[in-house]
């Protein structure tokens, strides 16, 4: 990767410099992109992709309020970056917010973000893996793939203010999309999964084609549920993500409780005693794995819920000023330049029962392998949603597979209702999560 | 950052293009420049940023497979010719068309670059001061707004020189309403071709409704869960023809085997009384444009005709290997993104029913009325889709507000027991569409009132 940033930078910040802002921040990413598609067993389009952009941050003081200006650029043209940082003077100027200053540089915990053997041999490696997922494919003959992706990214991000703050990061993740299709006597079924992977170590091809095929295929045997209005369902990692980020990972905002739309209250039991969460922007394997946060404060770690009590809420610099307390280093970069409020990496705390226990331990459940789109409702918790893959559990164990019928629930309310929480735990994208069986959730069909 | 002017892009992509003989290979190049200002406010935060024309390049060209390159750097257009492989005799891997030259600009009524920064702010704040005001159950008004400006030129080398200049316009607005502990909202979105006279033409006699709309949230009832008639509100219709049944017919999804349509071209798959199509070439919607970023000229695709399947949505390839005619659906988010087969403006055609009619007829039934979200299930036909309200229908009449309501079952079934469509005027409505989770273009999807026999709800 070509690394363009530090003469770009330096221009910048001479140019900043040169009409005398005082307070700015300069934001750079170079990505490089690799991926290949396949048509069934066949690669069908490879692309490479280089791409830089820079946000320039300038702040206009008002007393009590400030303006901030935002614009994103990827032009090193002296005259577009001199027009680009005029546009953001003016608009921090007609900007007002409550108050806000850059973040100075803290201590932070170096972590490795970045494979240096991807890194060096990008290519090498996507022509690996695409070779590995032909291969366990092909391993398969109760399925057919329709088609795949798999994606490499490799992104330098400098950030740099003007109260001195210099941080750099380097980044690698991938990008795997799969659908499996199996078909027998005129039925057909799939399983369609997407996955952003942190970790080389975690894209484990093997065994996510082995779990894809296998569900692709019991599905073909798949019944609709039986209407339940009382339900114990387990949820798996990828699919409790979509319920519990955009949920609790909303409540637990600084930005919700400022808004007054938090229904969680610091030292309330709000989720079952078995049930503990945290924030972990340090997290190595989440996807927002990083030593900073957005806006440069030191990610750490903080507990959320602990034992189902609701202990700390998640700041950004503008929050944590606003609610006269510090960062905890949840301000997130977002694709228009800004900076939000939100979740670094979540995760749940392993139970101390396997998942297989959890599936014998229950009488008359569901396990939901995936849903059609969780989609809850921020603000109230609710959802509905198709079950597109998933099991009916008779007497401890696995009865037969279902597909079709509705699911329904409340996330703020489930979380007070987790029966049995696993010791397996699994990424997907930035949250590590076990197993967890809910009480009370509604099937419908 | 490619800093030339529109006419030195062609020329070099003419020179670039000129590498590749078309009998040999097919080749195109696209540029991509894109200028957008985006406003948001909600009762804690105010923020304006401006994306100042990201501009980028991709090229590509077609062997056994396609092999694309995406650059942002002037610098790296020299080296396009060496990053792409040459062959020989290989220019019938993919159908020729005649090259076709095409230079437009879509004028607005009220140029948004022509109002001040300050202008467009002020009128955010005082639509969220308006709203804030009303009722002090209004816990916080959340405004969007956004203005692009869209330049993509297009050269390959059967000849084809394209430029399309689009400005898109859109604006969110959601009262958060909120009393003891209920929170809820509902929700208004506009977004088209056009200029701030979008913006302009919203009133507070509208305002007054949105946000009656969010209070009234605040008492509605849960919705009744089972198989009941329903009504499909034009947001509601529009959903189902885009998402529940045009991402099946996109070409691509029936080249990998994975559609749920393949078998069914020229079959029957919904009842007489519907039409559906997906339509690029609408003058000032959401999802138009002149050519898509194939260089294929924008037409009407006529999907669904007296409910029998005419055609699948096609990209330049999918078009070529089904020997069928692409109407402009190969669609690029950015230069960075890939082009696959993609909706634009997907509809039901109004049908002649009065929809007063149409609710008189059902005893005990629902009516979804304000489209959410959705997901397609290409291979299986299956469908979720989300109504962010609804009315109890009872005894022939309109009664009860219900809350979320999730639809789902089976797409052709619903599309069968299709029994009444209304005559209101065709109303589309803007969103944007994702491939898979990503790669979000913008689109329309609506129709008018449709009524269905039965169909499966529940609480979302």
């Amino acid at each position: 990767m070509k690394k363009v940033s530090v003469e770009a930078i330096e221009v910048i910040e001479k140019s900043l410099k040169s009409k005398k802002i005082r307070e700015y921040e300069i934001f750079f990413v170079e990505q490089d992109i690799y991926e290949t598609e396949f048509l069934k067993y066949k690669i069908d389009t490879v692309r490479e992709v280089k791409d830089i952009e820079y946000v320039v941050r300038i702040l206009t003081q008002k007393g009590d309020e400030t303006g901030i200006g935002i614009v994103k650029g990827n032009s090193l043209s002296l005259p577009q970056i001199e027009k680009n940082i005029e546009i953001c003077q003016l608009l921090s100027k007609e900007n007002s917010g409550s108050k806000y200053n850059f973040p100075e540089q803290k201590p932070q915990k170096p972590i490795k973000t970045a494979d240096q053997s991807i890194v060096k041999d990008p290519i090498g490696f996507k022509s690996d893996m695409s070779e590995k997922i032909l291969e366990e494919i092909s391993e398969h003959k109760e399925i057919t793939p329709t088609f795949s992706r798999f994606r490499i990214h490799i992104q330098n991000k400098t950030l740099k203010n003007s109260t001195g703050l210099n941080l750099e990061a380097s980044k690698t993740f991938f990008y795997i999309e799969m659908a499996l299709k199996a078909q027998s006597n005129g039925k057909l079924s799939e399983a369609w999964e997407i996955e952003y992977i942190k970790e080389k170590e975690e894209l484990n091809i093997e065994r996510r084609v082995n779990k894809w095929a296998r569900i692709a295929v019991d599905t073909l045997k798949a019944k609709i549920p039986k209407p339940n209005r009382q339900a114990i369902v387990i949820f798996p990692p990828n699919v409790l993500k979509n319920a519990i980020n955009p949920v609790i990972g909303f409540h637990a905002l600084g930005k919700a409780y400022h808004e007054k739309i938090s229904a969680l209250n610091v030292d309330a039991k709000v989720a079952s005693d078995t049930f503990s969460l945290r924030d972990d922007g340090l997290l190595e394997g989440g996807l927002r794995c990083n030593s900073w946060d957005g806006e440069g404060n030191p990610h750490k770690l903080i507990e959320v819920i602990k034992n189902g009590i609701f202990k700390n809420r998640l700041y950004d610099q503008k929050f944590a000023i606003m609610g006269n307390t510090e960062s905890t280093g949840n301000g997130i970069r977002i694709d228009d330049g800004s900076v939000i409020n939100s979740i670094s990496n979540l995760e749940i705390l392993p139970g101390d029962i396997a998942k297989e226990e959890i599936i014998t331990s229950i009488k008359d459940g569901y396990l939901i392998e995936k849903c059609s789109w969780l989609n809850p409702d921020r603000f109230s918790g609710s959802f509905g949603t198709e079950i597109r893959n998933g099991y009916f559990i008779k007497n401890g164990q696995i009865e037969y597979p279902i597909k079709g019928g509705n699911i329904s629930g409340n996330v703020l309310e489930m979380i007070k209702n987790s029966q049995f929480i696993s010791k397996e735990r699994e990424f997907s994208l930035n949250s590590l999560f076990p197993y967890i069986a809910f009480k009370n959730l509604s099937i419908s069909s | 950052m490619i800093d030339k002017s529109d006419d030195e892009i062609i020329s070099i992509f003419e020179e670039i293009s000129n590498n590749f003989k078309r009998s040999n290979q097919y080749f195109d190049i696209l540029y991509d420049a894109t200028s957008i200002l985006r406003i948001t406010k909600s009762r804690s935060e105010e923020s304006i940023s401006v994306n100042s024309k990201k501009t980028g390049v991709v090229a590509r060209t077609l062997l056994d497979s396609w092999h694309e390159v995406a650059i942002q750097d002037e610098i790296d257009l020299k080296n396009i010719p060496k990053k792409l492989p040459a062959r020989k005799n290989n220019g019938d891997a993919i159908t020729e068309y005649d090259g076709w030259k095409i230079d437009k600009e879509i004028k607005t009524k009220v140029d948004p670059s022509k109002i001040p920064i300050n202008d467009k702010i002020k009128k955010i704040r005082e639509l969220f001061d308006y709203i804030k005001n009303f009722d002090k159950r209004i816990i916080n008004p959340i405004i969007g707004y956004g203005e692009g400006l869209i330049t993509r030129i297009f050269v390959n080398n059967e000849g084809c020189q394209l430029r399309q200049v689009l400005p898109r316009i859109r604006l969110f607005i959601q009262p958060v309403a909120k009393e003891g502990s209920k929170i809820d909202f509902d929700y208004f979105s506009i977004g088209a071709e056009q200029g701030y006279e979008l913006v302009d033409e919203v009133s507070n006699k509208n305002l007054d409704q949105i946000i009656q709309n969010s209070l009234d949230m605040l008492t509605a009832d849960s919705p009744p869960s089972g198989k009941l008639p329903i009504i499909l509100g034009p947001d509601m219709s529009g959903l189902i023809a885009h998402e529940s049944f045009g991402h099946g017919l996109e070409a691509d999804q029936v080249l990998r085997d994975r559609s749920y349509l393949k078998e069914r071209l020229g079959k029957k798959v919904a009842s007489e009384i519907c039409v559906i199509c997906d339509a690029p070439n609408i003058e000032g919607q959401y999802g138009s444009h002149f050519f898509d970023d194939e260089g294929i000229k924008a037409g009407k695709n006529i999907l669904v005709k007296n409910g029998i399947l005419k055609n699948f949505i096609h990209n330049r390839r999918t078009a070529s290997i089904l020997n069928s005619v692409p109407k402009g659906n190969g669609r690029r988010e950015t230069f960075a993104h890939p082009v696959f087969v993609r909706m634009t403006n997907t509809y039901f055609e109004p049908g002649d029913y009065k929809i007063e009619e149409m609710i008189s007829e059902i005893q005990h039934g629902v009516m979804l009325i304000r489209g959410y979200f959705g997901m397609e299930d290409v291979l299986g036909g299956g469908m979720q889709i989300s109504s962010k309200k609804g009315y109890l229908i009872e005894n022939g009449e309109k009664t009860k507000l219900l809350k979320t309501i999730t639809l789902s079952g089976s797409v052709l079934q619903l599309l069968q027991n299709i029994d009444a469509v209304s005559d209101d005027e065709l109303m589309l409505r803007p969103g944007t569409c994702g491939k898979g989770e990503e790669d979000f273009v913008p689109v329309t999807s609506g129709g008018s009132y449709v009524r269905t026999k039965s169909a499966l709800i529940s609480p979302g």
